[in-house]
């Protein structure tokens, strides 16, 4: 079968199952790497995001369904999702239509901080847009439960990082939406993650 | 004659000056570095070093490289990021140049100097930079009119990590070197913190960890082999992360902690995976040195951009995404 994508850890399958489509993450064995490093990130991300998907859902994140997980290859089959990265659409869109959609974006990521857990890879590469404009959020190998408040504070340093190199000239009005959704939901707790935020960016070198 | 621009870098631990022309020649590449017998880099020493040594060194670069002081028609200098005191050591000494010589002055980012030679030298035209140093840990690509920190250290840098975890175990500095050696007698791999945060990578708990195993007595070998193991292997997914990401096609490793054999395998091995050209940027223009700062300088000024002495402060902040990359075709 011939890759559908290859991803940062995986490599992509899209087939059939039932007579609908369906992705295969597969998270090959990676010969470069220290074996005893490179199994166990395989095997606990796999499981891992496995059981995410299905969580992140609970807490009311549209995410694709898991249809089954094999540990031994670290594969998961999940739904395939007819959609778009925001990465390659944002560009495209009106402003208004960006605006909401981060607005959504955001409230995404609040709902799972709301829950105690953290993407963990929050950037556009990450949410689908379908046809109907409907938001979905995939990847979820970097996925944490019981989430500090400094892990959701990095979350949202990821999401601000991936706004100022990817889109560094819609950076402020994407972030702007993002953060909007995402106090519309946690209200004065998300003050408290966006000045964790802050002190997270400057962490880094050179502020 | 072609253009020939004198490149001083003076950031940190070492001072160089490099003479480099027009057409991308590196005429000469010298430098000279504090080495304390004991403990780490104290800026205040580290910046008397580079007055003291600075003038021999530069006139050491121009005689290798044949040229005279009339011969120069740029000076470039290292304005940031970097220590306070050793900047403003090597600016004094590049301003009292360019007015002496009647030329004219450019600043370089040390960050932005690191990536240019490397394509210099590999023919890259816009790769994903891998930049590792004992002051940086960045994963670095052109984006929009900039290079753009898609990834970096959270806390400390690679190349510190490495130098602190030396001193624990008595080492001299800079310490990558003996764990590299060191870790190649490794055979037992112990579990240390793996912390990957989107393309961002942290090293402070494996630090804490390797410090404790030390501690408890394993073997130095082994330690050595493990914090390499996990250190790189860290890099390599924010890497991948970042190759994913971007959809570019290649892979340059820079930084004086490129010059670890084994990060270099690894990353090989991640630049198979997806497709990607990958080049290590060989040990002499890979660490800190003045030809990367004069080749920059050469590119800046190809673009109209020049600094007026008296604008000439030095920037110990100064990010590698804050620079308009104005000789570059905007992506």
């Amino acid at each position: 079968m011939e890759p559908w994508a290859i991803g940062a850890e995986s490599t992509i399958f899209k087939t059939e199952q039932w007579g609908r489509p369906i992705i295969l993450k597969w998270r090959p064995e990676k010969p470069y790497l220290l074996k005893e490093i490179d199994e166990q990130l395989r095997r606990t991300r796999t499981s891992r995001e496995c059981k995410m998907l299905t969580y992140a859902r609970l807490l009311g994140v549209p995410t694709p369904a898991v249809h089954w997980t094999n540990l031994a290859s670290c594969t998961i089959a999940m739904d395939y999702i007819e959609g778009r990265q925001l990465k390659l659409m944002a560009g495209t869109l009106s402003r208004s239509l960006l605006h909401e959609l981060c607005y959504r974006f955001g409230q995404s990521i609040a709902l799972m901080h709301r829950g105690n857990v953290v993407h963990g890879d929050p950037t556009t590469s990450n949410v689908l847009i379908d046809g109907k404009s409907r938001l979905w959020m995939v990847d979820f190998g970097l996925a944490e439960w019981n989430a500090t408040l400094e892990m959701k504070g990095v979350d949202l340093h990821l999401i601000h990082r991936a706004l100022e190199t990817t889109h560094w000239d819609q950076q402020e009005d994407m972030l702007a939406g993002v953060l909007e959704g995402y106090m519309s939901l946690l209200g004065s707790d998300a003050e408290l993650a966006f000045s964790r935020m802050k002190s997270i960016r400057e962490r880094g070198r050179y502020h | 004659m072609p253009l020939i621009c004198l490149g001083l870098e003076g950031t940190a631990h070492s001072f160089g000056a490099g003479v480099v022309s027009g057409e991308g020649r590196v005429l000469s590449n010298c430098w000279d570095m504090v080495s304390p017998q004991e403990g780490g880099i104290h800026p205040r020493e580290a910046s008397r070093h580079h007055s003291d040594m600075g003038p021999d060194i530069i006139k050491k670069a121009l005689t290798e490289a044949g040229v005279a002081f009339r011969d120069i028609h740029l000076i470039a200098f290292s304005r940031g990021p970097g220590l306070g005191p050793c900047l403003r050591a090597t600016a004094t000494m590049a301003r009292s140049l360019a007015l002496k010589l009647g030329v004219p002055l450019v600043g370089v980012n040390h960050c932005v100097a690191h990536i240019e030679i490397g394509c210099l030298e590999s023919g890259f035209r816009d790769p994903v930079t891998v930049y590792v140093s004992g002051g940086n840990t960045q994963v670095i690509a052109f984006a929009g009119n900039r290079f753009r920190t898609f990834g970096e250290t959270l806390d400390i840098a690679i190349g510190n990590m490495l130098d602190v975890l030396g001193r624990i175990v008595g080492m001299r500095f800079p310490a990558g070197p003996g764990i590299e050696k060191e870790a190649e007698k490794g055979e037992n791999y112990h579990s240390l913190p793996y912390s990957v945060k989107g393309m961002d990578v942290s090293y402070s708990g494996m630090l804490t960890a390797a410090r404790r195993l030390y501690s408890e007595g394993v073997a130095l070998s082994d330690l050595c082999y493990s914090v390499q193991e996990t250190a790189f292997g860290m890099l390599a997914e924010v890497t991948e992360r970042a190759i994913a990401h971007t959809k570019k096609t290649e892979i340059l490793l820079t930084g004086g902690v490129a010059r670890n054999k084994r990060l270099g395998e690894i990353l090989t091995g991640v630049a198979n995976r997806h497709g990607a050209a990958f080049h290590t940027v060989s040990p002499p223009l890979a660490g800190d040195q003045g030809a990367m700062i004069a080749w920059t300088g050469i590119l800046q000024h190809s673009a109209g951009d020049k600094l007026d002495v008296a604008d000439s402060h030095v920037r110990p902040k100064w990010r590698t995404d804050e620079q308009d990359i104005t000789w570059r075709a905007s992506s």
